[in-house]
């Protein structure tokens, strides 16, 4: 999977949870979850869920913690499926 | 340094599912789990336990100026819980935060300091949420959470 195929599905994912349409519009690896698309920090924990749903992959606390914007969520995927042989 | 969150419950009932499977394990430790498994009114435990770790990850924040996002390490000890209130403290990398909280039908709302002689003396007022209005901003709260009709404002 390449990024830009990621950043789609990533797209999808966190569209159900942003409250600014705008930003989502734009996204891009600097867009902020919190931030720029707005998304309520409850709802951070779904589009985690969500994610470890879409790609089949478990991410742990340390990665969570990281996971604010969209660029290090693309990293965090790409790092795992890199792992699991499943790029 | 302070923080405060407010959760609207209907707004949270609409948005947030906390009976999916995994979203409790990501966001509260095995005692708090614990805490939510047992209340009287789990779904209130789960929106105080978490109005906690925000208003406490905010305080520190402020001061900080990190953000990240890990609620597991936020650990809510010594909760008590009355009919409108509760008290509460929060542990968070070498700190203790101590948290008031106000429990209505309507919202739940926590303010978090690492003084309580800051909590005694503050001043909190929750309105109704207009997204078009922001002449609150020129009243330099010292902090400030909004969630579906409700804001919470804090004056020191």
């Amino acid at each position: 999977m390449d990024k830009e195929e990621l950043l789609t599905k990533l797209k999808e994912i966190v569209a159900p949870y942003t409250h600014d349409k705008d930003a989502l519009a734009t996204i891009s690896p600097s867009t902020d979850f919190i931030k720029d698309l707005k998304i309520n920090s409850a709802n951070l924990v779904d589009v985690i869920l969500d994610v470890e749903e879409e790609f089949d992959i478990e991410i742990d606390n340390l990665e969570m913690a990281r996971m604010l914007n969209v660029g290090e969520t693309v990293t965090i995927i790409e790092d795992k499926l890199k792992a699991l042989d499943r790029k | 340094m302070i923080g405060n969150d407010i959760v609207d419950l209907s707004q949270a009932a609409k948005e947030s599912n906390w009976k999916r499977t995994g979203y409790l394990e990501k966001l509260f430790t095995m005692a708090e789990r614990f805490l939510i498994h047992v209340a009287k009114d789990p779904e209130v435990m789960v929106w105080l336990l978490w109005t906690m770790k925000e208003s406490a990850y905010k305080a520190h924040a402020k001061e900080t100026k990190i953000r990240t996002f890990a609620p597991t390490l936020l650990c809510c000890t010594n909760v008590v819980v009355h009919p409108t209130l509760a008290t509460g403290n929060v542990f968070y990398q070498g700190k203790m935060y101590y948290t008031q909280s106000t429990l209505s039908e309507a919202y739940i709302h926590t303010i978090a300091s690492e003084k309580t002689k800051v909590l005694s003396s503050l001043q909190l007022k929750i309105s109704d949420y207009d997204e078009s209005d922001s002449a609150y901003r020129s009243t330099n709260p010292a902090s400030v959470s909004h969630h579906g009709n409700y804001l919470a404002l804090i004056y020191l």
